[in-house]
């Protein structure tokens, strides 16, 4: 052994600690739900709506949210503006807060009192119990990831680079969409999964905003709390092995996507 | 009134960036000039190339194109190309698409784009290179592309920024000649650099910038040979540096050195006390008495040898320490060894006087 030995077994055991604490609980799930348990649960059209719902509805949120945070993003990364810490500070507000919490502010900003419930009641639309309202507390909880990532990935793109595209005759969107999006793309898409997949996990602030129709995590809690642990568990199987399942695809269709040369990539070439 | 003549000008331009500052920069640069502007890294050639670019705005001052103020004109609409130190080549884009992107927005037809992307490849010799990526070409490569990119719109004015730094010593002659010839076909070029010797072998005029100042400019010769003060007396390659008295006796001027070493001085104007600058090149060596007719000759001790780009630097102690370029194919003829005596020489009109000691 040599003289990092014990350091190195200790830093081993706690390693093997953190992992089985977190794949302990998961493994004893999945070992505890019975084959024909499973699919029974699989075949019930209200597990499968409710799992559909939330990928749909997550994926939505992202990508339409996606469309106003990357620039805002890009902004955060370029510019210097006044408060601009306490912007940033405002926009890592949601991973803070309690998510009941921001279900509860959410709640009275777009019930029919709330500026924004009483706008989209006036074009007779409903946005609590709805899929938008799901939407809107998905997002609220999970933009952060996306901002924040995309954020890095333009922090790494060198301004050279877009300087010499505007020296080069271009203009401030073309240099967006032709340097500075396609070199930060993969903290993008990092970002974008990161904020769909804490989108379709969110359950406080969705429960309070809706608990019809009902996303898989309230299904699941709803079935606990009617039925007991037995009868939530394959349910929650499921939405375990379709989340999994989803974001394995992201990943492998991001990383077939263009390739994307960081800063350091780019000074070694 | 502008002259005509004065392609590009530059009027009290100041601009605070941080903690440092460009103030009250005066240029005025004609049409078809090799200007390079020469400063050490921090002294402010980049930002004022970026200035003159319009990527960034002067805080005061004015900037004029062909007589046209542009100061606050769009950097899209300035025709001025810029090439960045490390060519700011699109890793994203094929050396085709770098080199047309300028042009390839959509209002130009695709077989057009096509055909000056190829011409300009072809000027550039990277034809070969076009279908490539660019992030496996050399760094002459790159800079290269980043011409032809720069290039393909036929700017007015073409700015490098330390377009030696990146590329390998042997590519730096190739390189030279390409922008000699660019320069010669009418292109107005302005270069900035921390090294003088690229000024020497391609400006037609020089300025030196230091702290956001351009303190002296003119013609190469003028500025090497006359340099304002030490700073630009050091960039200019000046090694030996004598802090003297001057003094006129019997309408002869010499200089004496701290060290009681008497220069003799060609007829000028002296202040009364400053420094003596001497080319370490126009010093030669030898181990004979030379002739000292009209001249300043001291005999001296070998101190080092050093291998330089000339040939070998020799430092001799002779009452003051000395240093001497000699070329590498003198030193094989007349070879001299460390701790050997030696005599030194250079003429009266080889001695530069600065006021002051700064």
């Amino acid at each position: 052994m040599n003289r990092n030995g014990p350091f190195n077994w200790i830093l081993l055991i706690l390693s093997s600690l953190v992992l089985l604490f977190l794949v302990a609980p998961l493994l004893g799930m999945f070992l505890k739900t019975g084959i024909g348990e499973f699919f029974e649960t699989a075949k019930d059209k209200d597990v499968q709506s409710s799992i559909w719902l939330t990928v749909w509805v997550a994926f939505s949120a992202t990508l339409f949210f996606a469309v106003a945070a990357v620039p805002f993003a890009w902004l955060l990364a370029r510019k210097s503006f006044p408060l601009k810490s306490v912007v940033q500070g405002i926009i890592d507000l949601p991973v803070v807060l309690p998510h009941t919490a921001a279900g509860i502010a959410l709640l009275g900003f777009i019930s029919r009192d709330g500026l924004l419930g009483k706008a989209a009641n006036s074009v007779g639309f409903n946005l609590v119990n709805n899929p938008a309202g799901i939407a809107i507390a998905m997002a609220f909880v999970s933009l952060p990831f996306l901002i924040n990532s995309a954020r890095d990935g333009f922090t790494t793109v060198p301004e050279r680079l877009e300087k010499a595209a505007l020296n080069l005759g271009a203009g401030r969107s073309r240099v967006f969409f032709t340097i500075s999006l396609p070199l930060a793309w993969r903290s993008i898409i990092t970002g974008f999964v990161m904020m769909f997949a804490r989108g379709m996990s969110e359950f406080g602030a969705v429960v309070i905003i809706a608990y019809h129709p009902m996303i898989a995590p309230v299904l699941i809690y709803d079935r606990f709390s009617s039925f007991g642990l037995k009868y939530a568990r394959p349910a929650a199987v499921l939405f375990i092995i379709v989340a999994l399942v989803v974001f394995t695809i992201l990943r492998l269709l991001s990383d077939t996507g263009k390739t994307v040369v960081t800063k350091d990539e780019y000074a070694d070439s | 009134m502008l002259l005509k003549t004065n392609m590009l000008i530059l009027k009290n331009i100041s601009k605070k960036l941080g903690q440092f500052r460009l103030t009250d920069i005066n240029l005025e640069i004609s049409e078809g000039t090799y200007y390079v502007l020469l400063g050490r890294s921090g002294s402010g050639k980049t930002q004022l190339l970026e200035l003159i670019a319009g990527l960034n705005q002067p805080d005061s001052g004015e900037l004029w194109l062909d007589n046209e103020n542009i100061t606050h004109k769009k950097i899209q609409q300035r025709n001025i190309g810029l090439v960045f130190q490390d060519y700011a080549i699109f890793p994203n884009m094929t050396v085709f698409e770098n080199i047309a992107y300028s042009i390839s927005s959509g209002k130009i037809d695709k077989s057009i784009v096509r055909e000056r992307v190829s011409k300009a490849a072809s000027e550039f010799n990277i034809s070969h290179l076009l279908g490539r990526d660019t992030k496996h070409l050399s760094g002459g490569e790159l800079q290269r592309v980043a011409l032809a990119r720069t290039l393909i719109k036929s700017p007015r004015l073409l700015l490098l920024d330390e377009p030696m730094a990146s590329i390998d010593a042997s590519l730096k002659d190739d390189i030279k000649r390409l922008l000699r010839r660019l320069n010669k076909q009418g292109l107005t070029i302005i270069h900035v650099t921390h090294d003088y010797r690229e000024a020497v072998s391609l400006a037609t005029r020089v300025g030196v910038i230091h702290n956001g100042r351009i303190i002296q400019e003119g013609c190469p010769d003028f500025v090497f040979r006359k340099p304002v003060n030490k700073f630009v007396a050091r960039y200019s390659g000046v090694r030996n540096f004598f802090r003297v008295g001057f003094k006129k006796e019997n309408g002869k001027w010499s200089a004496i050195s701290n060290e009681k070493v008497i220069f003799n001085l060609s007829d000028s104007t002296y202040p009364e006390e400053g420094l003596l600058l001497l080319r370490s090149d126009d010093i030669k060596i030898s181990h004979e008495m030379p002739s000292c007719n009209a001249g300043n000759c001291y005999k001296g001790i070998v101190k080092e040898i050093l291998p330089s780009e000339y040939g070998v630097e020799i430092t001799v102690d002779a009452g003051e320490t000395f240093y001497v370029d000699v070329s590498a194919d003198t030193f094989k003829q007349q070879p001299v060894i460390e701790s050997s005596e030696v005599w030194i020489s250079f003429p009266e009109e080889a001695g530069i006087a600065l006021q002051g000691t700064n």
